[in-house]
Order: structure tokens, then sequence, then C-alpha cells
């Protein structure tokens, strides 16, 4: 009976095709992005510059697959969130080389 | 179930997006995610600009251990994915499954919390308090305000668990939920550039 209706349930959302599988993809992916990055800088003594850009490069393919995925931004719809997000990004950006270049210049 | 219980099949598919009400409630959030991120955005630059001005305080290659961060960020890395599955319970009409997920999110909400707290009573016996120089604020603002964050979002999907298990899911309720994993995971997305800027780099030098 629970089965049948939790069949019933699948099949009438299966226009959706929203099922755990890319989840547990991006996950995965999401785990294989950390253990790089840690073992990048857990290997150690090769070039600063070059295990900089690996992590920089990891942390944000990550998060360009947790913000498709997880939060939806690549469905349609999501034009909106997009923008808001970018607007932030930008302002974090500036903000980062501020720091960076900046305050510390002389 | 509850007095406001539906029919089964009554909830519509995304039943978050199916009031007007709901859908403003989606937008709004990520309106506020924008200022989140704009938030975390500049205490990154400070933390950046300040995380060599050690003075007599102990350095970053000193302090941060590597396995105690990997066991933090797998277990939020994990609780980003079962909220992930909350919402897909909830998208199902599954309400009991859904509640489930969302209990072992806060219990790794919680778990993360601990090791937080460890870490940091730990640095704090290593002479790494919040006033000892102006990487250890730095330091302790950006890392200590997503612990923060953390703390809101299981007291936050604790207070939903019970309310959705009282009322039920439904058009009012639903919207809360989805809202409130968007959160868990941008919490998560922080976390990433927290582990990859702070401790990654940190050790690096």
């Amino acid at each position: 009976m629970a089965d049948q209706q939790s069949t019933a349930q699948n099949q009438g959302r299966r226009h959706k095709a929203e099922g755990p599988k890319k989840h547990i993809i991006a996950f995965i992916f999401s785990i294989l992005l950390t253990v790089v990055a840690f073992s990048a800088v857990a290997a150690g003594e090769v070039n600063e510059t070059f295990i900089y850009l690996i992590l920089i490069g990891m942390a944000i393919l990550q998060v360009f697959i947790q913000m498709a995925f997880w939060m939806h931004m690549k469905d349609r719809g999501h034009l909106y969130p997009i923008i808001g997000i970018l607007f932030g990004v930008v302002i974090v950006i500036t903000c980062v080389i501020m720091a960076q270049y900046w305050v510390w210049w002389s | 179930m509850s007095a406001h219980s539906h029919v089964d099949g009554q909830l519509p598919h995304e039943p978050e997006k199916a009031t007007l009400e709901g859908r403003n409630k989606v937008l709004a959030f990520w309106l506020f995610l924008g200022g989140e991120t704009v938030l975390f955005g500049t205490l990154f630059s400070a933390f950046l600009a300040l995380r060599h001005q050690v003075l007599d305080g102990p350095t970053e290659q000193e302090l941060f251990s590597l396995p105690l961060v990997a066991a933090a960020t797998f277990i939020l890395l994990t609780s980003s994915l079962t909220s992930v599955f909350a919402i897909q319970a909830m998208h199902a009409n599954r309400v009991k499954s859904m509640i489930n997920w969302l209990i072992i999110t806060v219990i790794l909400g919680l778990g993360f919390l601990g090791l937080e707290i460890y870490e940091f009573y730990h640095y704090v016996q290593e002479g790494h308090g919040f006033t000892t120089s102006a990487f250890s604020s730095a330091f302790y603002t950006l890392v200590g305000f997503h612990g923060a964050h953390v703390a809101f979002g299981v007291v936050w999907i604790s207070i939903l668990i019970a309310q959705v298990s009282k009322r039920g899911l439904n058009v009012v309720t639903a919207p809360k939920v989805y809202v409130a994993g968007m959160y868990w995971h941008f919490i998560d997305v922080v976390w990433v550039f927290i582990f990859t800027v702070v401790y990654l780099m940190g050790k690096v030098g």
C-alpha cells in the first residue's frame, strides 16, 4: 500500500526528473575537489603560486557546482538570483583586491 | 498527521513556489544571500589584509591542523547533501522522510559546531586569543561569524522541524523549509572559501 502510493507519487513527478543521483554526483565532485585542495597543501614544498592557483580553482569550481545543483541555480527562473549574487560577488572581488594590493601598498 | 494535513497528492509538486508569497519569499531570500555575500566578502578582505600581522602570537602555520579542518569540511559538506535530500523528500511529498533528513542535517551541524568550539578552545590555550594580534582578531571574526551562522541555522531548522511536525507540510510551511535549505547551502559555500583562504592558504604561507 505504502509502496504503491510512493510509486504513484514518483510517476506523478517523473516529468520533473528530480532524482537523488545528480546530487550525489555533485557531492562526490565536491569531495574530490576538496581532497585535491587538501592534498596539494599536504604535499607542500612545490611552487607557492602554483598551489594558490590550484586552491582558488578548486574552491571556485566547487562553489559553482554546489550553487548550480544544490541551490538550483541551473534551473530556469533563476535570472534575478544570479544577478543578485553577481552584484555581491563584484563588491567582494573589489574588496579583496583592495585588501590584497592596496592596504600595504607603499 | 495534523489538523491542517492535506490529502495525498493535493500539494503541488513544488509547494514552495505554489503561491505568490512563497515565490516572493524565495526571491527575497536570494537578495538576502547577495547581502550576506558582501558581508562575508568584507570579512574575508579584512582577514586577507591582516593575516600576516601576528605580533608575538602564533602564526597560521603553527596553529592550524589540517585533519581537524578536513573533518569539519566533510561534516558540513555531508550536511549540505542531507538538506538537499530533505528538499527532495518535500518535493515528493514525503513529510516523514523530509523531517528525518532535516534532523540529520541539524545533528551534523551540531557536530561541526562542536569541532569548532574545540578548535577555538585549543587555540586560546596556545595563546591565540581574540586580542592577541590583528591576525587573531580577523581570524576569530571571520570564522566565528560563520560559526554563528551555523548555530543560527541549527536553531532555525530545529524550529521548522517542530512546526512542520505540528502543522504538516503545506504552501505556508514549504517555502520556509526551502529557504532554510538555501541558507544551509550558502553556509556550506562560505565554508569552502574559509577552508581554502584561511586554513589551506595559511598552511602554504
